[in-house]
């Protein structure tokens, strides 16, 4: 049987689920998908079923004449990007277990962001001492949906 | 598309030209690995530069509570994340570095919250590509994209047409 993909926006609002294998995964460093993204590339998982939204859809926007983006028009998380009719892609980050969507491509290299080339090397910053560090999650109260399919949820966090 | 010198104003929007910024000034500029900058940017982490004296050119993000510390901006109308913002901080707002018309000016120094990191990570500069030539079919599809992005810089007035 398939592997079944999981997977949703920061709200909760819109969900999905999707069959696999996953048919491609891919970074695209084109200038589109920067903006589109606010991000230095995009990341992008094909599959050759078509996604099932559980819950909600996105909203569309017309990026260009032939390609239409999907995001949550409540939380702004970028979900798709369709060309046509073909099945949309799906943006690796808002699926539940990013780590199982192994990108083996790159796409548009030639506008490569200047760290792309050494993003792995940038200096990691520790999360300070473990006192502070329970100090946050003591008060911090995350309001994003968990990264699982939820019977219901509401968006924002109200009890 | 027409090539042009990347601008060195520290302006910026979203796709579809709804919302547009301004900085005065850039602080540090960072990725943030940790799971929730993953979900609201749809990627594998969050790119996120420090702005001081940001002004909305043009529109207002939305706004999204993402925990009870902090809120994240987007456009409602073409959904690019925007920014950050933390409670009661009044001098800054964290942009989103891809929004930038020129987003080299906002080089990242920095990973923040590593323990997030996704495993793949640090191979993904060194996956195989696909040059222009490899693959007509596609090379026809990027040669014939008419974008409706808003372009790398401010506008007087956007967009020019309505595109239907």
């Amino acid at each position: 049987m398939a592997e079944t993909f999981t997977g949703g926006c920061q709200c909760g609002a819109v969900r999905f689920r999707v069959d696999g294998p996953v048919r491609h995964a891919s970074i695209c460093n084109c200038r589109m998908c920067q903006k589109a993204l606010g991000n230095i590339f995009g990341a992008w998982a094909e599959f050759d079923t078509p996604v099932t939204w559980t819950r909600g859809r996105p909203t569309t926007f017309r990026s260009s004449a032939k390609v239409q983006r999907g995001f949550c028009n409540q939380c702004g998380t970028p979900l798709t990007y369709q060309w046509g009719r073909n099945n949309p892609s799906l943006t690796i980050g808002a699926f539940d277990h990013p780590n199982d969507i192994v990108p083996t491509g790159e796409v548009a290299r030639d506008n490569r962001h200047p760290t792309v080339g050494h993003a792995d090397e940038l200096t990691a910053e520790p999360l300070g001492t473990a006192d502070e560090e329970r100090d946050i999650l003591a008060i911090l109260k995350s309001y994003q949906h968990p990264d699982q399919d939820t019977e219901s949820w509401t968006p924002g966090g109200a009890p | 598309m027409t090539t042009t010198t990347p601008t060195t104003e520290l302006t910026g929007g979203c796709q579809c030209g709804a919302v547009r910024f301004r900085a005065a000034t850039l602080g540090r500029s960072s990725i943030c690995h940790c799971r929730m900058c993953q979900k609201a940017f749809g990627g594998f982490f969050g790119p996120l530069v420090t702005g001081f004296g940001v002004v909305w050119t043009r529109g207002e993000p939305k706004w999204f509570r993402s925990s009870n510390q902090a809120e994240r901006g987007f456009c409602g109308d073409c959904g690019t994340p925007l920014a950050y913002h933390t409670d009661g901080d009044d001098k800054s707002v964290e942009l989103a570095i891809g929004a930038f018309d020129n987003p080299g000016l906002a080089a990242p120094v920095l990973q923040v919250n590593p323990r997030d990191r996704l495993d793949f990570f640090a191979e993904l500069t060194s996956l195989p590509t696909r040059p222009y030539g490899a693959e007509p079919r596609i090379d026809t599809f990027i040669d014939g994209v008419v974008s409706y992005q808003h372009p790398d810089h401010d506008t007087a007035q956007w967009p020019e047409v309505s595109h239907g």
